[in-house]
């Protein structure tokens, strides 16, 4: 039996305003990278969905701020006047500043638009993958594999692709949304394997994620529609990609963070 | 310079969380959290039963996990060893929650992360910090590793075992448990506590 005078930090430290965030900072990023794509072929073609991916960012480092007990406090200014490269959460801030300022040219028409395309790219790929490498840097969290360093990137342009699907001609971006369905979709297949193989806290992440499986059944299955529905009926496929990535993540960030160290393993 | 550290002898401590008190009073830790708790378990069966009483907080770690997740600067180590979070910078994005091993890390209502600091405040007048000084047992120490003055090396060549929490981190921890009661070492893992 164990008891405690007193109180560790166990409790949870992201709650669903995170959650919202990591879906918004995903149409973020997806939407930056696939204007940057299209941009670097054709720029005028990107302009007005340079104006779609900035909305997203401002929406989500509006949230991020809205979300943080220092909001009123005005700490964040110290996010662009240090310099962190170890930190996920640097990088993530300088992403979406650099992103937001190569789509407002982009989307302005500013300068010379393919190379900012080509800036795009980088900055937006960052964005997509901080939040794995947010969540993959803690060996604390023995539900953060490492293999979430390309779940979160994949799943990420997934979402974004799941709304585009709506807003673009479906024959552009289906193939696209397919792709990344099907590499998400063997991510989070691989993912409890991954877990299982781990260091020395495999059988608890195992065990852990055994008490989710419902979950990944059902993201997992979500993921398979999008696929195979991405050319036939894209609107629905992105329906599905966009449940069935938002389940699977929300699940990994919010499980994952819980304290074994507390509760006993 | 100094590489601040501390011991808790635990043949010694009887889990009455003076420390714990001393700490919320020193720190005005405020109400539903803690920097100090005291973790009792009850380990082994009838009639070979031991109780760890496990003092626990930061352990200001060598390598600590908490310091480079950090983006603005605010979670940092001090030239002392010391790691300590600047208010003023901090975000509260929780990173440094997520990487802490130890659960050491809480979110202060007034928008920063907060923790142990060793007391830095008392140390920066020669003082001990409050929880090595209230202990009623004096199973505490609390000295520089690098100071063979210290007291702190007399206690460790006397001590017939040294643990640390969750060695496998490798953060080195500077929070040091002497003596643990169970022959086993700390109980680390629920699944250790046979009871
Ligand atoms: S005050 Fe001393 S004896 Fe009491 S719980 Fe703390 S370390 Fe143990
Ligand atoms: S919560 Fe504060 S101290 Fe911790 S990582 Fe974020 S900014 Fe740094």
């Amino acid at each position: 039996m164990t008891t405690f005078y007193g109180l560790p930090g166990a409790e949870a430290f992201w709650h669903w305003t995170t959650l919202v965030h990591f879906l918004l900072v995903a149409l973020a990023g997806g939407t930056a990278f696939y204007t940057a794509v299209l941009g670097i072929r054709r720029a005028a073609s990107a302009r007005g969905l340079a104006w779609l991916a900035l909305a997203f960012i401002v929406l989500d480092l509006f949230m991020l701020w809205a979300e943080s007990p220092a909001r009123f406090r005005f700490s964040h200014v110290w996010l662009f006047l240090s310099f962190e490269p170890a930190s996920a959460i640097w990088w993530g801030a300088w992403g979406l500043a650099t992103s937001a300022l190569m789509l407002l040219l982009l989307a302005l028409g500013l300068g010379p638009a393919r190379f900012w395309a080509g800036v795009l790219a980088l900055t937006s790929a960052v964005v997509l993958a901080y939040p794995g490498y947010a969540l993959a840097a803690n060996a604390a969290r023995p539900l953060w594999d490492h293999l979430l360093l390309a779940f979160f990137p994949a799943s990420g342009l997934l979402l974004a692709l799941a709304v585009l699907v709506w807003l673009r001609p479906a024959e552009e971006a289906a193939p696209w949304l397919q792709v990344a369905a099907l590499a998400s979709l063997a991510l989070a297949a691989l993912y409890p394997v991954a877990l299982a193989s781990g260091g020395a806290d495999a059988r608890l992440a195992f065990a852990l994620w055994l008490r989710g499986w419902g979950w990944f059944l059902l993201g997992g299955g979500l993921l398979f529609l999008a696929a195979f529905l991405a050319r036939r009926a894209p609107a629905l496929a992105g329906a599905c990609a966009l449940a069935g990535a938002f389940v699977l993540r929300s699940w990994i960030v919010e499980q994952g963070q819980h304290s074994f160290f507390v509760h006993g393993f | 310079m100094a590489r601040y550290a501390m011991l808790i002898d635990l043949a010694a401590c009887v889990g009455c969380a003076a420390c714990a008190a001393a700490c919320v009073l020193e720190n005005e830790v405020p109400p539903g959290h803690g920097r100090l708790w005291i973790r009792q378990r009850e380990l082994g069966a009838f009639p070979d039963v031991t109780v760890e009483y496990r003092p626990e907080q930061c352990l200001h770690c060598e390598r600590p996990p908490c310091v480079p997740v950090c983006p603005t600067g605010a979670s940092h180590q001090t030239e002392d060893g010391l790691v300590l979070v600047r208010a003023e910078r901090c975000i509260a994005c929780a990173a440094c929650i997520a990487a802490c091993p130890y659960d050491a890390r809480f979110m202060n209502p007034a928008g920063y992360v907060d923790k142990c600091t060793f007391c830095e405040h008392r140390l920066a007048r020669g003082e001990d910090p409050a929880c090595v000084e209230t202990c009623p047992t004096g199973c505490r120490v609390f000295g520089d590793l690098d100071d063979p003055e210290s007291p702190l090396h007399a206690w460790l060549a006397e001590a017939e075992r040294v643990d640390v929490l969750r060695p496998e981190m490798g953060t080195a921890p500077k929070l040091l448990y002497l003596n643990t009661p169970s022959k086993r070492g700390l109980a680390n893992h629920e699944s250790e506590v046979e009871s």
